[in-house]
């Protein structure tokens, strides 16, 4: 029998930040490039529909769909990435942007 | 007693004038496109779950610009270009024309910020594409010809308007418009790789080049489904538009009236320039609807990224909820007999 059977394998999880950016959809090249400058590897971004402050966003036009943009980051790129989001795009645009911890197996990959 | 004979026989055209016009409003309201948009309008009041997915609409869109730009490129071929170009520079003249006059009203009638005004500046002055359709096919439905190429004006007055209002949006009158605000670039280069702009000028080329031979091969996926096309385009802006009426308390009565009002103007300023280019009764009357249309498609976009300090709420609301549904209904009848009158 596999002595090993029930312990699952070792795993060396890193601590990294994931920031959430749900946004009007129009705003999706400007946020990626702000991505990019602040220095990201990545990111995923999936059309979402919802409401708030400016309305609701139905989503079945370009107009007033919004769109979320999921990103990993160390947390000091976190931190610089919503501080430019706040003072580059909040103001003028329906926008919701915050960071959460998770944990990835490959830090050196964000 | 001659004189009042005379007046007599005015009175008597200005009945049949009046008849036409109605007979014109009630044959264009009753074509499946428009009764789709009441549809789609009564969707959205009676809060009906119906809702087209994003990518349809998507769909949609792209169909239809890349028809009507097609259609337009095969008979820009048929004509030559010799008989576009001098309507095509005054259609996009009075585009960026357009601009000019309404932001002084909206800034000192309406008290809107110089932004709002700069907005609402650059939807009015840019156009419709689907207003435009609509008055093809009003004139269509009637068996009046027009200058099919019309659809190259639709192209070039796109763009203008909406580089116009930005710069004046960025307080280009108070002297502190810079080339390198980021807005002003992007709203530059919207107006060029837009995908309204590039779909339409660039399907126009492609017709252009392609000519009659290369219209019977497209022309089943083209032009025989249009119509269908269309009606499912509209009865989507009816919901888009119904859903903006909540707003017209918050655009305020100057707006209402602005949205009635810039759209008479502009569109028999419109008629006129055809007149005066050489455009027939039909060609005229889509010029004149063209300049009376107000953009919701390309507009609104460019807009909202170069002038985000904008409300989007008046622009929209004005251009959807108010003009739109004006020009569709009464508008294309209406700019059809001025054009026929002063033609006459």
């Amino acid at each position: 029998m596999n002595p090993n059977f029930n312990t699952p394998p070792a795993m060396n999880l890193h601590p990294m930040k994931r920031v959430t950016i749900i946004c009007e959809s129009i705003l999706e090249d400007r946020v990626l490039e702000l991505l990019q400058e602040t220095g990201a590897q990545g990111h995923t971004a999936f059309p979402v529909r919802g409401g708030g402050h400016q309305g609701e966003r139905c989503a079945d036009i370009t107009e007033t769909a919004n769109v979320q943009i999921d990103v990993i980051l160390k947390p000091a790129i976190a931190e610089a990435l919503l501080q430019r989001l706040q003072t580059e795009l909040f103001a003028d645009y329906a926008m919701v942007a915050y960071e959460s911890d998770v944990r990835v197996l490959r830090p050196d990959k964000f | 007693m001659p004189i009042l004979e005379l007046e007599r026989i005015d009175s008597v055209t200005d009945k049949s004038s009046l008849m036409d016009l109605l007979t014109a409003i009630q044959s264009n309201l009753l074509s499946p496109a428009i009764l789709f948009f009441v549809l789609g309008v009564f969707a959205a009041v009676s809060k009906s779950d119906l809702k087209f997915p994003e990518a349809l609409y998507s769909t949609l869109t792209i169909y239809l610009l890349t028809a009507i730009g097609f259609k337009g490129g095969v008979a820009v071929h048929q004509a030559g270009i010799g008989a576009v170009w001098l309507p095509a520079l005054a259609a996009m003249l009075l585009g960026a024309l357009i601009p000019l006059w309404t932001y002084p009203v909206l800034r000192k009638a309406g008290k809107f910020s110089v932004a709002d005004a700069g907005a609402i500046a650059a939807h009015y002055g840019s156009v419709s594409a689907v207003t435009f359709i609509a008055a093809t096919n009003f004139l269509k439905s009637i068996h009046q010809p027009y200058e099919s190429y019309a659809s190259a004006f639709l192209a070039v007055m796109e763009s203008p308007a909406i580089i116009v209002g930005v710069m004046l949006g960025k307080g280009a009158l108070g002297g502190k418009l810079s080339l390198r605000d980021a807005g002003v670039r992007h709203a530059l280069r919207d107006a060029v790789l837009g995908k309204g702009v590039l779909l339409l000028v660039g399907a126009l080329i492609i017709g252009a080049l392609s000519g009659p031979a290369g219209m019977t091969m497209v022309e089943g996926f083209f032009v025989t489904p249009f119509q269908g096309v269309l009606a499912l385009f509209l009865l989507e802006m009816g919901m888009v538009a119904g859903r903006r009426l909540g707003d017209l308390k918050k655009a305020g009565l100057f707006l209402v009236l602005f949205g009635i009002s810039a759209p008479l103007l502009h569109g028999t300023v419109g008629v006129l320039l055809g007149l005066w280019t050489g455009l027939s009764i039909g060609g005229c009357t889509l010029l004149g609807v063209l300049a009376a249309s107000a953009s919701y498609i390309a507009a609104p976009a460019a807009v909202r990224l170069s002038l985000p300090e904008a409300n989007p709420t008046y622009s929209l609301t004005g251009a959807l909820a108010i003009t739109f549904p004006f020009n569709i209904t009464i508008g294309v009848p209406l700019f059809f007999e001025i054009a026929k009158r002063l033609h006459a």
